[in-house]
């Protein structure tokens, strides 16, 4: 599939809804002069939607998600090449305020990252960073962030004690909603749930259909049935192109490509 | 085959059991250190030893007052400014310097100060702090100590942020935090039982030095805040004392040496407790 | 649907340019903080070269006056002014030689026993006991080594030594009387002491990055522990056992207090290792308080940039070896 057909494919897909970003001809490198880890991928995260991305590992989904949130800037070497407009800005332009850029994408990563902090203390620092509160009323965004967390109930009484004392999935609820407390427009899913069990699996899932809507969601995961159960879109990633990308009800029934369907039908991967 | 494993049988128990002779060997001499130390030592520990001031030549009685104050000022002040210092240092090399050029020369170099001899810095210390005044100072062996505090504190702020999980600081700069928040704020946090480990080890290590206080602080009989004159302080007491051909101020000697090896004992064992426990909990 | 999602749009970009604000004010307190760590890290280097240079300048009026002779000469004469470096040099290099010959191989043999040997209920208490050794300072080994053990030699030891070898050519020069007590001997058997805590704990943590897999191997194929030790284990962790024993040589070239106490202080080359002598820094911590006139001050200082430099270069070795092993278990 060449790279005219992959865009149109991605204009097609949901034209109506309006896209927040806006992926064009993206190239990566994680050295420079070194293998390219994505070839000129396009793609639109459309506004107020799941996308999911799927493919083997290795396929470049993270590099992509990393690319979203300029995390991949952390580590002298990588670069990229290409756009990604935000509302019309673009994120790879050297000059924007990557702190800036972070407070409005948000990222949940593979393994929880609680700070070594209070429950309160680990939302509420975030917001601090920008934001001066009255004591009053960071304990409603406390209390807002964690609700909407689906985690409120289970920390109320103890919110001063230490985050790493909770379970992996309270830790992951925790690290979303502390994500959700300074108000981001976008949040970034790493394989959030790659290091949880069934159940806590179930309830990331569910928080992330009851965020869509009011953020911008991207979900790397390499398990297609959360993807399918997830997601909006979909667009499936193999070595380091992007394959295929459509509504992801069509991409798990009808897929266009042959190396997708041989993907989702368990053949490679 | 069957012949010849007897002999490998034979060969491994020899050296086996030269092993085990050379535990017991080395562990004997250092135990009978320690309790020759502790048997003479207490044998001289009164009150008096706390609270009077060391005696002149030939007087009995005295104390070691003014010492142990001389030396826990020296000791705080050297760790107050090498420990910051050797923070900020142990922070460049493990979080923006990492795989310079510059970090290298200064990880290397800082290694080599790590076990340097300490009467050179000694030396040091006098050649820009002592001579230019024309005497010897407290405020000179503070800076002596200082400058023993800071690779201790280099190498293991350095390793202990090392530990700290990368997903973390991503974490942190994924909410938006400048470096020098997720450093400061989340970095230095989930290490700080390491660190704290580390400045205790420092400290450890100053408060028995001796070497390079001979030539800076000195030693001073009486007790003294004025931190521009000769101070007095444990190490260089026992050293004088223990010269000395009076059995009084031998005995001092022996009991400051208890004191100080107390002390420092239980600072590397709270030390230790303390990076334990941390271990256990993460 | 439209209409609420542009005054989001709004919401959003007065959110925004707060939040500018608030970036602008942390970027500031950034760059400050990595110029002070950087700062810090300059110190350092700082230290070593003010260290070198203050040594070279305090010590040139001695090269100056003394020339190469400086480093050959034996000759110690505060009243005339002549100075030598040569018995402090010698006396250095050999009570760490002597101290070497008995500290490595006890170390390493007390190391192979904690790895290999002991039960696992007494490791660490013995692990950590020779670790908090370590950190005792050693104006204690000092002081023990001057009250306890050179009497002790003088009394039980040295004069067997001397009887026992008086008649075999070569070692009666080395074992020559009268026993002193304090002396060369009495000296490197500190030394020995001391750098052993350091021998072991190095030799341990090295033998401990030998992994496990290859040492099941050896034993799976019906190895001793012996020969696991010495095929296996002591081969693979060659560079660390020489980077960590030349570390521990470190120490005790630079050693003051451990052996100021029992050298002797006397600014001669005996043959005899019974005999006092005196090493660099046990000159130094004696003579440098007392030293009067800018010559015997310089030479005095020489002698600390002698010292410096020995132990720099064998340290610089130390590290360059414990670098290949480190980079070896990170492959």
């Amino acid at each position: 599939m060449d790279m005219a057909s992959s865009n149109l494919q991605a204009e097609a897909a949901g034209a109506a809804l309006r896209d927040k970003i806006v992926v064009k001809s993206l190239d990566f490198y994680y050295a420079p002069g070194g293998a390219k880890a994505l070839k000129s991928v396009s793609l639109p995260l459309k506004l107020g939607k799941v996308t999911a991305f799927i493919g083997p590992s290795g396929c470049g989904k993270s590099t992509l998600l990393r690319v979203l949130n300029r995390m991949y800037d952390l580590y002298p070497g990588q670069h990229a090449e290409g756009e990604v407009l935000m509302d019309g800005e673009n994120l790879l332009d050297p000059s924007l305020d990557l702190n800036l850029l972070r407070s409005r994408v948000g990222m949940v990563f593979q393994k929880p990252t609680p700070f070594p902090m209070s429950i309160y203390d680990n939302i509420a620092f975030g917001v601090r960073l920008y934001e001066k509160l009255p004591k009053s009323e960071m304990d409603g965004r406390v209390e807002q962030a964690l609700k909407k967390a689906a985690l409120w109930n289970e920390v109320k009484d103890k919110l001063k004690s230490s985050g790493l004392g909770l379970s992996g999935g309270q830790q992951q609820r925790l690290c979303i909603a502390r994500s959700v407390a300074i108000r981001p427009e976008v949040i970034l899913f790493d394989e959030p749930t790659s290091a949880l069990d069934p159940i806590a699996t179930a309830k990331i899932e569910e928080l992330i259909d009851e965020l869509s809507g009011d953020y911008t969601l991207a979900i790397v995961t390499h398990s297609m049935q959360q993807a399918a159960r997830v997601s909006d879109f979909t667009a499936f990633m193999y070595l380091g192109e992007m394959i295929e990308f459509d509504d992801t009800k069509k991409v798990f029934t009808t897929p266009r490509d042959k190396r997708t369907q041989d993907y989702i039908t368990g053949r490679f991967g | 085959m069957a012949s010849i494993y007897p002999a490998r049988r034979r060969r491994n128990s020899m050296w086996m059991s030269l092993s085990v002779a050379a535990a017991a060997f080395g562990l004997t001499w250092l135990f009978l250190i320690l309790a020759v130390l502790f048997w003479k030592g207490l044998a001289g520990i009164s009150p008096d030893v706390f609270t009077q001031m060391t005696p002149p030549p030939g007087s009995p009685g005295g104390g070691l007052l003014n010492a142990i104050a001389g030396s826990l000022i020296m000791t705080v002040i050297g760790v107050a400014v090498g420990a910051p210092l050797g923070m900020l240092a142990g922070t460049y090399l493990a979080e923006y310097g990492k795989h310079s050029r510059l970090a290298f020369v200064v990880r290397f170099i800082n290694d080599i100060l790590l076990s340097a001899p300490s009467i050179v810095i000694g030396l040091f210390v006098y050649e820009i702090i002592v001579a230019p005044m024309g005497h010897f100072s407290g405020f000179a062996g503070a800076v002596a100590l200082a400058i023993l505090v800071i690779p201790v504190v280099v190498r293991t702020t350095e390793d202990m942020l090392n530990l700290v999980p990368n997903t973390l600081r991503e974490a942190g700069a994924a909410l938006g935090m400048p470096r020098s928040t997720v450093i400061q704020r989340i970095a230095y946090r989930a290490a700080r039982a390491g660190l704290v480990t580390g400045v205790l080890l420092a400290t450890a290590r100053v408060s028995g030095e001796t070497a390079p206080l001979l030539f800076t602080a000195l030693n001073n009989q009486f007790w003294s805040w004025n931190f521009n004159q000769p101070i007095s302080s444990l190490p260089v007491v026992i050293f004088q004392f223990a010269l000395s051909p009076y059995k009084d101020w031998q005995q001092l000697a022996w009991t400051g040496a208890l004191i100080i090896t107390l002390a420092i004992l239980a600072l590397s064992v709270t030390a230790r407790t303390l990076s334990a426990t941390k271990r256990g909990e993460a | 649907m439209t209409e609420t999602a542009m005054s989001r749009a709004d919401m959003m970009t007065s959110r925004v340019e707060a939040r500018s604000k608030a970036v602008r004010r942390l970027a500031g307190g950034d760059a400050l903080f990595r110029n002070l760590t950087f700062a810090a890290a300059i110190i350092v280097l700082l230290i070593l070269g003010g260290t070198i240079g203050s040594l070279i300048q305090g010590s040139l009026p001695a090269f100056k006056a003394f020339g190469f002779g400086f480093f050959v000469t034996d000759v110690w004469n505060p009243s005339d002014d002549k100075f030598g470096a040569g018995a402090a040099i010698y006396g250095t290099i050999v009570t760490s030689f002597i101290a070497m010959l008995i500290a490595v191989p006890v170390g390493l043999g007390i190391a192979i026993f904690l790895t290999e040997l002991c039960p696992p209920a007494l490791r660490r208490p013995i692990g950590v006991a020779i670790e908090l050794l370590a950190g005792i300072p050693s104006i204690i080994y000092g002081v023990w080594g001057l009250f306890v053990f050179a009497p002790f030699l003088q009394q039980y030891v040295q004069p067997g030594l001397i009887a026992a070898f008086a008649n075999v050519p070569g070692l009666n020069a080395l074992f020559a009387g009268p026993p002193f007590g304090i002396g060369v001997l009495t000296a490197s058997l500190i030394l020995a002491i001391m750098v052993l805590p350091f021998v072991t704990s190095i030799s341990r943590d090295v033998f401990n990055t030998v992994p496990p897999m290859l040492k099941e191997s050896a034993y799976g194929v019906g190895c001793t522990t012996w020969e696991v030790v010495s095929s296996i284990v002591i081969p693979y962790t060659r560079v660390g056992v020489i980077g960590g024993c030349m570390l521990a040589l470190g120490r005790a070239l630079g050693e003051t207090m451990a052996v100021t106490f029992v050298i002797g202080n006397a600014h001669d080359i005996s043959a005899s290792i019974l005999a006092p002598g005196t090493t660099i820094s046990a000159t130094i911590a004696n003579e440098f308080t007392e030293a009067d006139g800018v010559l015997y001050t310089s030479s005095l200082i020489a002698l600390g940039l002698i010292l410096f430099m020995i132990t720099f270069v064998v340290l610089a070795f130390a590290r360059l070896m414990l670098m290949r092993l480190e980079g070896k278990a990170g492959k």
